[in-house]
């Protein structure tokens, strides 16, 4: 959870007052952690780059909105988180992995396993991370937005809820819809001993 | 035994300190502990995406690319008065402000209207409550026309009886009268006023009885009681008065404003 500084508060002071300079502080303090949600949510480097800067820009935009009682950097989160789904939510649906020689989530490309290919080369062959990443793609942009937050941000479903703006238990039911949807795609790649 | 469904699980497996039921069941049932340990076995393979490093300067990068697309926020006008109070502060000010602006008004507008329906009833302080008046206020004299007639009928049956000889008869006898020809003279005016043809004349002889039996000057003498008493007789003064205090109501009064101040 971010902690607003005394810093933020006085900076977000500074810019309302007509310092837009001051607002450099808060960019380069926030920006990591907005890359960070931004990139696996999307997945993608350009697109977490694009979402960081669109949540600055309409953080700023909204400056006069920001309740000072709030967290700044919980409140930039929020709206990064927002971006990022909008981002996932526009790219075209009908996607569709192409086969080739290596796998590269960044192109949609898969490679397709041989039949005679048994589960210790799958396993050696370090592709079952990038075939997560294909599984996790096929989730929608919320389920997979919420199974983000929960899984790799480590997020409770209130604040999964707050950022995507629906009710608490609608955030668990998009959780556990991502987690089963998951472990169907991925049950054929276990080899349970 | 109630198993625990795939969603219970999940929620077990992110927030295993909230799920004291699920733990407990967990332990006493193999089924779901087994369900449970491929659960946390699929999440756990899944990796923990890493996103790219990006360098120090990451930061300023962001901040370069986006300053010249953000527009300067204009000074507030009031916002020297209190610099530490955010908008939204000064926006739940406003709302405060208008809202005790808006009792006020109705406060205001209940008292005027409560004026307006009991002017003469609103609550002043105790030296508002008298003010003094233009004119000093005047004594109000009520006779009951009744009650004056029975006086003077039992004041002429006395005189008619009394002993010429006896001061000590005459005496009280012109105590009484000067009582009486104050309150005579009263009814006079108002039996003038109201056109008594039968009141005013006998008001009229019994003023004259009593006057005399008041003013005289020094002791009446007996023979001037023994004129009056005959008097008395030939006018026939008594039984006219009678016969008025039987016709006149019991309770019919005479008010008259008198000289002097209370």
């Amino acid at each position: 959870m971010f902690r607003m500084g005394k810093d933020d508060q006085v900076a977000i002071r500074e810019i309302l007052s007509g310092d837009k300079e001051a607002y450099s502080a808060l960019v380069v303090r926030h920006s990591p952690s907005l890359f960070r949600v931004a990139f696996r949510i999307t997945g993608n480097e350009a697109d977490a780059e694009d979402v960081v800067q669109e949540a600055l820009l309409r953080g700023y935009q909204k400056l006069e909105s920001f309740e000072s009682r709030s967290n700044f950097g919980t409140w930039i989160y929020r709206i990064a988180v927002r971006c990022a789904l909008d981002k996932i939510s526009n790219r075209k649906e009908d996607k569709v992995s192409r086969a080739a020689e290596e796998t590269d989530p960044e192109q949609d490309e898969v490679q397709i396993a041989a039949q005679s290919a048994g589960p210790d080369r799958l396993l050696l062959s370090g592709e079952i991370a990038a075939l997560e990443q294909l599984a996790l793609r096929g989730l929608t942009p919320t389920e997979r937005t919420a199974f983000v937050l929960r899984h790799l941000e480590d997020r409770s479903s209130e604040e999964i809820a707050a950022a995507l703006g629906i009710a608490p238990n609608a955030a668990k039911q998009a959780v556990f819809r991502a987690v089963h949807k998951l472990r169907l795609r991925l049950a054929p790649l276990r080899v349970r001993i | 035994m109630k198993h625990l469904n795939e969603e219970e699980l999940v929620e077990y497996y992110y927030s295993p300190d909230t799920e004291a039921c699920a733990a407990e069941h967990l332990a006493s049932c193999a089924e779901c502990a087994e369900a449970f340990a491929a659960l946390r076995s699929d999440l756990d393979e899944i990796p923990v995406v890493e996103p790219p490093a990006r360098n120090a300067s990451y930061g300023d990068a962001v901040w370069q690319s986006l300053k010249d697309s953000l527009p300067v926020y204009e000074n507030s006008r009031w916002s020297w008065l209190c610099p530490n109070l955010s908008l939204g502060l000064w926006k739940g000010l406003s709302y405060a402000a208008a809202c005790g602006l808006l009792i006020a008004c109705a406060f205001v507008a209940g008292r005027q209207w409560e004026r307006s329906l009991t002017p003469t009833a609103s609550v002043r302080p105790p030296q508002q409550a008298q003010p003094v008046p233009a004119h000093p206020q005047q004594r109000v004299v009520v006779v009951v026309l009744s009650d004056h007639l029975e006086r003077s009928e039992r004041l002429l049956v006395q005189l008619k009886h009394a002993d010429a000889d006896s001061e000590e008869m005459i005496s009280p006898l012109r105590d009484e009268a000067r009582t009486l020809l104050a309150a005579n003279r009263i009814c006079r005016q108002d039996a003038n006023k109201v056109d008594d043809p039968a009141l005013a004349p006998a008001l009229k002889r019994l003023d004259h009885v009593l006057a005399v039996l008041a003013n005289h000057p020094g002791d009446l003498s007996a023979a001037q009681i023994t004129r009056l008493q005959d008097e008395l007789n030939a006018s026939g003064l008594l039984f006219e008065v009678r016969v008025l205090r039987t016709r006149i109501p019991e309770h019919r009064t005479v008010a008259r404003t008198v000289g002097g101040t209370i």
